[in-house]
């Protein structure tokens, strides 16, 4: 009962939120320099051609009247047409976005076990040569840049040894798994340090609390300590960086994307920019928005689900 | 046949400065059924001793001499590991961080149970009930699944006490099982110590600062000091004999036993009144109103010592920063020497700001630790315009010289500084604008009974020198009994009753006061008491 009323409250939360996204999404496109007309029709249009498509579009009406015809189209979903493809925004958007997610989906199956299984054993040994072993290997992963493994990745893995596909998606199931290997890897190789430093600081702060050694006095053994108590309040402060990461990497899978030629939404997002493909643009922007509202309130309910304490 | 012999037990903890003993040669023996008290002031090494004899010290920790429980020699991980539980148990100070927040209370009772007697999860459920039961939880069944932030600090210590017990040890280690509770729910705490020591012969150690409470429940106690034991014995011979200088000095230190440091003057006028004052916040989740303060009226007089008493939750602190103006009251008004306080600006603010000063409980985190002790006490007088900075920073040491800390501290930053020292930058910080009225909320709490004493001595010199209005805040009414002129009792937000602490103390008309200064622990009460 309680866990529903702090779902609906954090729901009523978002709506103020959304409202903005679709502000900021719709005075993206007003404040571009020049007239949209312009851009479509070409410097040498008439006069006349100019005026009948401002009104075929409706620019010469106020910009509250324009606005909530934007936010009627967006919750039919008409994000608007793409300039460059010449087809509905939300149909690129989909056809893209998948393949992006599954990407996201990918990292996170490689990252999130690694990132355990060091912050574990090196806040178990803190201090020892595991931990420190592991500090390296972290350090290393996040100061590599992504693109120059992915480079490497590629020229090694992909077209020396010939064991993965260096560039697209694949068909199917299997096929995605083999084509997206090296972008996973060299994704996850950047993020699960970042995870691991974040939860093992969280594993041993938590390792001195006070009920740990309340547990102790109670003769309980260390592996259940260990699990029961420590790790499940050391992963609620990781849980938040996690959102906050998966968010970025919806958004900021560019570079990887363009590296392994991986036709996702990072890559669309380039080509729209470059083309001022600016419906795109706009849908793109208003999807990562989404996106990231979205991810936020999912980790708000998974961590309530763990601490009752947020819920209430 | 003693149940624990502690022998020569010595605690070293390495440092940059080589390693430091924490506990040198401690020797005392526990017999079954009895309540040992160990006192002492921080850093005595009281409670290292405690939690040396259950393997709870951190791993740098050396540790040398034998602690030998019912024959068998506690000198491993694996030996202490096998009486831990089972054999021995301990509680904590602070019951709140020593539950986990991610855990319901029935689990944490339950817990051990399913370890060391194999019990299924719904047999371990059904005998954790009963123990929550035994430790007097109200309605304990609609209780199991609560989670600990629901529950207040006295049943959290039920809790913590049930799930120690849980698998029947024969020693329970308390380490100031008590400190953090308000008194009347300590002296329930206390209580159900009591009880289980006589009903279920439980043999127990109790650390404590407060001797008031080791007098109430303890056969025997030993005084701690700089990690030695000075001294030991029956806790009447150790009273109303101490040998050691150091004990005499921890006895003459108790509230009970500190010189009558008011003096009721005749009705001079009023200084700050408060009428009808009210406080109301909404409550997080919204729709609902806390009445922190509700219709409180009371006049401090000038010159006087006007203590306000109550425990947590009653108001008292928000009474406080409602005087100077740190809240905005949302109904009544605040009144200074007959002007409303809420009206003021401009510079009759500024002057209302120097003329009520403040010092606070904490004394670390009320300095600014990049500061040192002569820039925090210059502070307030340069940045008010009144010296320049040269001379406020000669006016500072004036100021070290009237709260007693000697001039070579100038340069210490708050680290440097012991909790007494602290609070004395803190009062020397509120003087330094030569005040009319200090509020000093709870600044003796944090500090050692001893030090206690001195800070009590050195306010009252200052009252009298300085011809201040003091409005003392604090949970202990020893304390207020001894040092204020009148007194007011808070509880929940309303004022319950007011008048010369004479009169109050001799005779309280209400309940709620009544039942407050019966649960005070005092020393000489307790023994005598016990006769």
């Amino acid at each position: 009962m309680n866990s529903i009323s702090f779902i609906g409250r954090r729901l009523l939360q978002i709506v103020p939120v959304l409202i903005g996204i679709s502000l900021v999404s719709f005075f993206l496109i007003m404040m571009i320099p020049g007239d949209p007309v312009r851009m479509v029709l070409g410097p040498r249009a008439t006069e006349e051609a100019v005026t009948a498509m401002r009104q075929e579009w409706g620019l010469d009406r106020p910009i509250w009247a324009q606005y909530l015809s934007y936010i009627g189209n967006t919750l039919t979903g008409d994000l608007g047409q793409s300039l460059k493809f010449r087809i509905p925004v939300l149909d690129l958007v989909l056809q893209y976005l998948p393949r992006t997610l599954f990407l996201v989906a990918y990292v996170l199956v490689i990252a999130l076990p690694a990132t355990i299984l060091m912050a574990v054993i090196a806040a178990r040994n803190e201090g020892r040569w595991p931990d420190q072993l592991i500090r390296v290997i972290s350090i290393l992963g996040m100061t590599i840049p992504v693109f120059w493994l992915g480079v490497l990745f590629a020229r090694y893995f992909g077209v020396k040894l010939g064991w993965f596909p260096v560039s697209g998606y694949g068909d199917g199931f299997v096929e995605h798994l083999h084509h997206l290997f090296l972008p996973a890897v060299s994704t996850s190789l950047w993020l699960a340090p970042l995870l691991t430093r974040n939860l093992r600081a969280a594993l041993i702060e938590q390792t001195e609390a006070d009920y740990v050694a309340a547990s102790r006095a109670k003769g309980l053994p260390e592996g259940y300590i260990f699990r029961r108590h420590i790790l499940r309040n050391s992963v609620l402060p990781t849980l938040n960086l996690l959102g906050v990461m998966i968010a970025f990497l919806i958004g900021g899978s560019v570079v990887v994307e363009i590296v392994y030629a991986v036709p996702g939404l990072g890559a669309l997002m380039v080509g729209s920019v470059l083309g001022r493909d600016y419906f795109v643009i706009q849908g793109l922007t208003l999807v990562y928005a989404i996106a990231t509202v979205a991810i936020t309130l999912a980790i708000d309910i998974f961590t309530a689900a763990i601490d009752p304490r947020t819920s209430e | 046949m003693s149940l624990v012999s502690v022998q020569g037990l010595s605690v070293t903890f390495p440092s940059e400065k080589g390693p430091v003993a924490a506990v040198r040669n401690v020797s005392f023996d526990l017999k079954p059924g009895e309540i040992l008290g160990i006192v002492g002031e921080s850093g005595s090494g009281k409670s290292v001793t405690c939690r040396a004899l259950l393997g709870l010290l951190p791993r740098r920790a050396t540790i040398g001499g034998r602690m030998i429980y019912d024959g068998r020699d506690l000198s491993g991980p694996a030996e202490i590991q096998a009486v831990r539980g089972r054999e021995i148990s301990m509680i904590f100070q602070n019951p709140a961080s020593h539950l986990d927040p991610l855990m319901t209370i029935g689990d944490h009772v339950a817990e051990p149970l399913r370890f060391h007697f194999g019990l299924s999860a719904a047999e371990a459920r059904a005998e954790a009930l009963k123990l929550l039961e035994s430790v007097r939880i109200r309605d304990a069944a609609s209780r199991m699944d609560a989670w600990p932030h629901q529950l207040s600090g006295g049943m959290k210590q039920r809790v913590l006490i049930a799930s120690a017990l849980a698998c029947k040890p024969r020693l329970l280690l308390a380490d100031e099982p008590t400190t953090a509770l308000d008194v009347t729910v300590q002296a329930g705490i206390l209580q159900l110590l009591r009880d289980l020591n006589r009903e279920s012969g439980l043999t127990m150690a109790l650390v404590s600062h407060d001797l008031g409470v080791i007098a109430e429940i303890c056969d025997r106690v030993i005084v701690m000091r700089g990690g030695e034991v000075i001294e030991s014995g029956p806790v009447r011979d150790v009273v109303t004999n101490p040998q050691h200088e150091y004990t005499r000095l921890l006895i003459g230190a108790q509230p009970g036993r500190l010189p009558q440091m008011a003096e009721p003057q005749e009705a001079p006028a009023g200084l700050v009144d408060l009428k009808d004052v009210a406080v109301h916040f909404p409550t997080r989740s919204g729709g609902g109103i806390v009445r922190a303060v509700d219709g409180v009226n009371l006049s401090v007089r000038k010159g006087e010592c006007f203590g306000i008493v109550g425990e947590s939750g009653s108001g008292k602190s928000t009474v406080a920063r409602t005087i100077v103006r740190l809240i905005t009251p949302t109904g009544g008004r605040v009144m200074f020497e007959g002007k409303s306080v809420a009206d003021l600006s401009g510079a009759d603010l500024t002057a209302y700001r120097r003329a009520v000063q403040m010092v606070f409980q904490s004394p670390f985190d009320s300095l600014n630790p990049r500061m040192t002790a002569q820039q925090t006490i210059a502070e307030p007088i340069w940045r008010h315009g009144l010296a320049s900075k040269s001379a406020a920073m000669e006016r500072a040491l004036e100021l070290m010289d009237m709260v007693e800390l000697p001039r070579s501290f100038a340069t210490r930053r708050p680290r440097a500084l012991s909790g007494g020292q602290c609070q004395r930058v803190g009062i020397a910080r509120a003087l330094a604008l030569s005040p009319r009225l200090l509020i000093a909320d709870e600044v003796t709490s944090a500090l050692d009974v001893t030090v206690q004493a001195q800070i009590l001595r050195l306010l009252t010199r200052l009252r009298k020198e300085h011809d201040l209005t003091v409005i003392y805040i604090s949970h202990d009414l020893t304390v207020v009994r001894k040092f204020c002129d009148r007194v007011a009792v808070f509880q929940g937000g309303r004022l319950v009753e007011t008048g010369a602490t004479a009169d109050l103390f001799a005779s309280p008309s209400t309940e709620y006061t009544r039942d407050l200064i019966a649960a005070a622990p005092d020393m000489d009460q307790a023994m005598a008491e016990r006769a």
